[in-house]
C-alpha cells in the first residue's frame, strides 16, 4: 500500500496538533497519543516500498535534452527508510509510554514536540527533496528546543537558548549552501541535481559547486553535533528529561544520516568531501571520548559518548565504499537503540536518587540490580563487546577502513572502543560498585516500572541484532548499492 | 626524575578540574586515561598525513609529539576550551566555518 | 540588468558578514540575536536574487498571454516560493529566541551574554 508512505508524516503531525488543541480532555489525550504511539511503528511495516509523488505530479521526460525532471516533492521509501521509521517510531512510543505512566496529568504541548520531532526526522529521511529536508529541519530545532526547554532541570532554559542561536548560524548557512546549488541546476530534487553533476551539466571543481558542499557541510555539522557543536549537542542532552533526551539523541543520528546520504548522492565525485566527513569525525571521536572520560555529571558523560560514537557513524560514511557505508548505517541504528537505552537507564537512577554527580553516588547495585544489570549489558553493547550488536557494526567498520588501505582509522577506533569501555568501567564502579556514601539516602525510592519495561524491550532489540546482523546489514547493502 | 616530577605535578593539576567537590581516585585515573588517549590518538591522526606525503607525516608526527608532550597536562586545556559558554561556542563555530570555506575555495580541487 | 543582481548579490554578502561579526563580538544578547538573524535575511535575499531575471515579467499566466513568450520572459518562481517558506521559519525562529530571552531577563536582570550564557558549571558554582 504506497498510500501509506506520506501517511507516516502526516500521522505524528495531526497527532500533534490534535494534542495540543484539545489537552484539556486529559484521559482522551492520553488515551489518543497511546493509540498514535502504537501506530507509528506499525505503519512503515504494512508499508509497501515504492515512491510517492506529492500532487500526483509524476516525473516529466525532457524530449529535448532526454533528462527526466521531478516537478513534485518525492517520498522514497526503501529498506532503509522503513527500518530507520519503525525504529524511531518505536522509540517514540517506549517514549510516550514512559512519559503518560509518570505524571498523571499530561501536558499538550509537550507531547506536541515529542510528537513533531518524530514528524519532522521521518519526513527528513523520507524526502528526495533537498529544501523540504531544510524545512523539517528547522522543525526539528525547534521540536528539539522545546523539549529541552519543558524539563525542570535547572539551567535548561539556558542551554535552549544557546542551541537556538548556535542554529540560526547553522540553518541559514544551509539554506544559503542549498540556493548555491538551486542557482547552479534550477532545481531542489536531490535526483535531478545528483543527475546534473554526474551527467557533466555541472561542473564539479567550479568554486560555487565547492563553496555550497562548504556551506551545507557546517550546517550537517551543527545538525550532527560534530566538533564545533559537540559541547552544544552534549549539553542540550543534559538538560533535557531522560526520556527526552533519548528521543533528542536519535533526533540528532537521523537527521544526520538523512542529510549526509543526500551529501553523499551529489558531491560523491568531489574527493575533498571524503576527506572532510573523515576529518571531522576524527576530531568527534577523539574529542568526544576524552572528555567523556572527565566528566563526573554522569548526564553529560552520556552525552560526549553519543558524540564520540557519531564519529564511528562519520567514519564508515566517508569511507565511501560500500561495505563501509552499510556498517556506518548499521552503527547508527545501533547507536540509536543503546544511546536511548542509556539515557532512560540512568534516568532511571536520577529518578530514584535525585543525583547526577557520580561522586555522590555509590552501592546502587543492592538497591537497584535490574536496572544496574541492564546497564552494564548497554555499556558493554556501546563500547562493541561481543555478542552484542555494537560489537558487529565496529567490527564492519574495523574491517571496512583495513580494506581501504587506512590502518590508522581502525587502530583509532579500537583505541576509541577501549576508551568507552573505560568510561563505563569507571562509570559503573563509582555508581554501583563502590561503597555506598553515608548521606546518600535510598529507602523507599522505587524505579518506575514503565522505564524498566522499556529497558527491557530496548535490550532484546541489542541482543537481537548482535546475534542476528544479516536481518538488516543484507537489507541496508543493498539500498548502498543503489546509491553508490 | 624529571618527567616523573612533570606527571606528579599533572596529577595535582587534575584537582582543579573537579573542583568544587571532592576528588575521587576514579576520577584521577579517568583524566589520566584522557591524557594518554589524547596524545595517542592526535598522534595516530596525524599518521594518516603519509597518504599525501611520507615526509610531511614524519616531520609533522614528531612536532605534534612532542609539542603534546611537553603540554602536559593538556585536558584542563582542552576542557577549559570547550566549556559550554555561548562565546566559545560561536567562536569556535565561525572560525569553523571560515577555515572550511577557505580550504574548499583555494583547496577544493587539489586533494 | 545584472547591476541590480550584483548589487542584490554584494547586499546579501553583507548581512551573512555583519551577522557573523555581531554573533562574535556584540555581547548583548539582544543586539547579538538581531545581527544572527542577518544571516537569515542576507540568506533569503540571495536566494530571491536567483530569480531575477533582466526585463522578466511575474511568473503568472494571464489569460491571453503567449505560452512560449511567457516561458522566455517570466522569472524563475521556485526561488519565490522558497523564500516565503523560509521567512515563516525564521520569524518563528525569532520568536522562541526572543521568548528564551524574556524568561532569562527575568531571571537574571541583564541582558548581557557574559553573564546569562556562560559556562553551565560556573553558573551553578558561583550560585551555591
Amino acid at each position: 500500500m504506497n498510500e501509506l508512505i506520506p501517511l507516516m508524516v502526516i500521522v505524528p503531525l495531526m497527532a500533534a496538533l490534535l494534542i495540543s488543541a484539545f489537552s484539556r480532555f486529559n484521559t482522551a489525550t492520553k488515551v489518543f497519543a497511546f493509540v498514535v504511539a502504537i501506530c507509528l511503528p506499525i505503519i512503515p511495516i504494512a508499508s509497501n516500498y515504492g515512491l510517492h509523488y506529492f500532487g500526483g505530479y509524476a516525473p516529466m521526460l525532457d524530449n529535448v535534452t532526454s533528462v527526466m525532471y521531478h516537478p513534485a516533492i518525492t517520498y522514497s521509501f526503501t529498506f532503509l527508510q522503513q527500518i530507520f521509521i519503525a525504529m524511531i517510531g518505536l522509540l517514540t512510543f517506549l517514549v510516550v509510554f514512559v512519559y503518560l505512566t509518570k505524571y498523571r496529568k499530561v501536558s499538550g504541548p509537550y507531547l506536541f514536540l515529542l510528537f513533531l520531532g518524530t514528524a519532522a526526522v521521518t519526513a527528513m529521511l523520507l524526502t528526495d527533496d533537498i529544501f523540504h529536508m531544510f524545512v523539517f529541519f528547522e522543525i526539528l530545532a525547534l521540536a528539539q528546543v522545546g523539549i529541552v526547554a519543558a524539563s525542570s532541570i535547572d539551567y535548561s532554559y539556558e542551554m535552549a537558548l544557546k542551541y537556538m542561536v548556535l542554529g540560526s548560524i547553522g540553518s541559514p548557512i544551509m539554506l544559503l549552501g542549498i540556493g548555491f546549488l538551486l542557482a547552479l541546476t534550477g532545481s531542489v530534487n536531490v535526483t535531478d541535481i545528483a543527475a546534473a553533476v554526474h551527467n557533466g551539466l555541472v561542473d564539479a571543481t567550479s568554486p560555487v559547486f565547492l563553496m555550497s558542499l562548504g556551506l551545507i557541510f557546517f550546517g550537517w555539522l551543527y545538525a550532527s553535533g560534530l566538533p564545533p557543536f559537540h559541547t552544544i549537542k552534549s549539553g542540550i542532552y543534559s538538560k533535557a528529561e531522560p526520556h527526552g533526551a533519548a528521543l533528542l539523541q536519535s533526533f540528532t543520528v537521523i537527521s544526520m544520516i538523512s542529510i549526509v546520504l543526500i551529501m553523499f548522492r551529489i558531491y560523491a565525485t568531489l574527493p575533498i568531501f571524503e576527506v572532510l566527513i573523515v576529518f571531522f569525525s576524527i576530531l568527534a571521536m577523539i574529542l568526544g571520548v576524552s572528555l567523556a572520560l572527565t566528566q563526573t555529571d554522569f548526564r553529560r558523560m552520556i552525552g560526549f559518548l553519543a558524540v564520540g560514537e557519531l564519529g564511528f557513524i562519520g567514519l564508515g560514511i566517508g569511507l565511501g565504499t560500500n561495505f563501509s557505508i552499510t556498517a556506518g548505517l548499521f552503527q547508527a541504528l545501533n547507536e540509536i537503540i543503546i544511546t536511548a537505552l542509556l539515557f532512560i537507564g540512568f534516568g532511571a537512577i536520577v529518578e530514584a536518587t535525585n543525583e547526577v554527580d557520580t561522586r555522590k553516588l555509590g552501592g546502587l547495585l543492592a538497591y537497584h540490580p535490574k536496572v544496574s544489570i541492564m546497564l552494564l549489558i548497554a555499556g558493554l553493547a556501546m563500547a562493541g563487546v561481543p555478542p552484542l550488536s555494537g560489537f558487529q557494526s565496529k567490527l564492519m567498520l574495523v574491517q571496512a577502513s583495513l580494506s581501504c588501505g587506512f590502518p590508522e582509522i581502525s587502530i583509532l577506533a579500537i583505541m576509541v572502543s577501549i576508551a568507552t569501555f573505560v568510561v563505563f568501567v569507571k562509570t559503573f564502579y563509582t555508581m554501583f560498585l563502590k561503597p555506598k556514601p553515608n548521606d546518600l539516602d535510598l529507602e523507599g525510592k522505587e524505579v518506575p516500572r514503565a522505564m524498566i519495561f522499556t529497558m527491557a524491550i530496548l535490550l532484546i532489540i541489542v541482543v537481537l541484532f548482535g546475534v542476528y546482523p544479516d536481518l538488516v546489514t543484507s537489507g541496508i547493502s543493498n539500498f548502498v548499492g543503489g546509491i553508490l | 626524575m624529571k618527567l616523573y616530577d612533570q606527571i606528579f605535578n599533572v596529577v595535582k593539576q587534575f584537582r582543579k578540574l573537579f573542583s568544587p567537590g571532592p576528588v575521587t581516585n576514579a576520577d584521577v585515573s579517568g583524566s589520566i586515561t584522557a591524557e594518554i588517549f589524547l596524545i595517542v590518538s592526535l598522534v595516530l591522526a596525524v599518521i594518516l598525513l603519509r597518504h599525501v606525503s611520507v615526509l610531511l607525516a614524519g616531520l609533522a608526527t614528531l612536532v605534534v609529539a612532542i609539542v603534546l608532550i611537553t603540554n602536559i597536562p593538556l585536558i584542563p586545556k582542552f576542557k577549559i576550551e570547550q566549556e559550554d559558554s555561548l562565546e566559545k561556542m560561536l567562536f569556535y563555530a565561525v572560525v569553523t566555518l571560515s577555515i572550511i570555506i577557505a580550504f574548499l575555495y583555494w583547496g577544493g580541487n587539489l586533494v | 540588468m545584472a547591476q541590480t543582481q550584483l548589487a542584490i548579490l554584494l547586499t546579501s554578502v553583507a548581512l551573512i558578514v555583519i551577522g557573523l561579526y555581531s554573533a562574535i563580538f556584540i555581547d548583548n544578547i539582544i543586539k547579538k540575536i538581531i545581527g544572527i538573524s542577518f544571516i537569515e535575511e542576507g540568506a533569503n535575499l540571495f536566494i530571491v536574487a536567483i530569480g531575477y531575471k533582466a526585463g522578466g515579467v511575474v511568473p503568472i499566466l494571464m489569460p491571453g498571454m503567449d505560452t512560449s513568450w511567457f516561458a522566455t520572459n517570466a522569472a524563475y518562481p521556485l526561488p519565490f516560493g522558497l523564500v516565503l517558506t523560509s521567512i515563516v521559519i525564521g520569524a518563528s525562529t525569532l520568536a522562541v529566541m526572543l521568548a528564551l530571552v524574556m524568561v532569562l531577563y527575568r531571571r537574571y536582570g541583564t541582558l548581557s551574554t557574559k553573564v546569562m550564557l556562560s559556562d553551565t558549571a560556573k553558573q551553578e558554582e558561583y550560585n551555591e
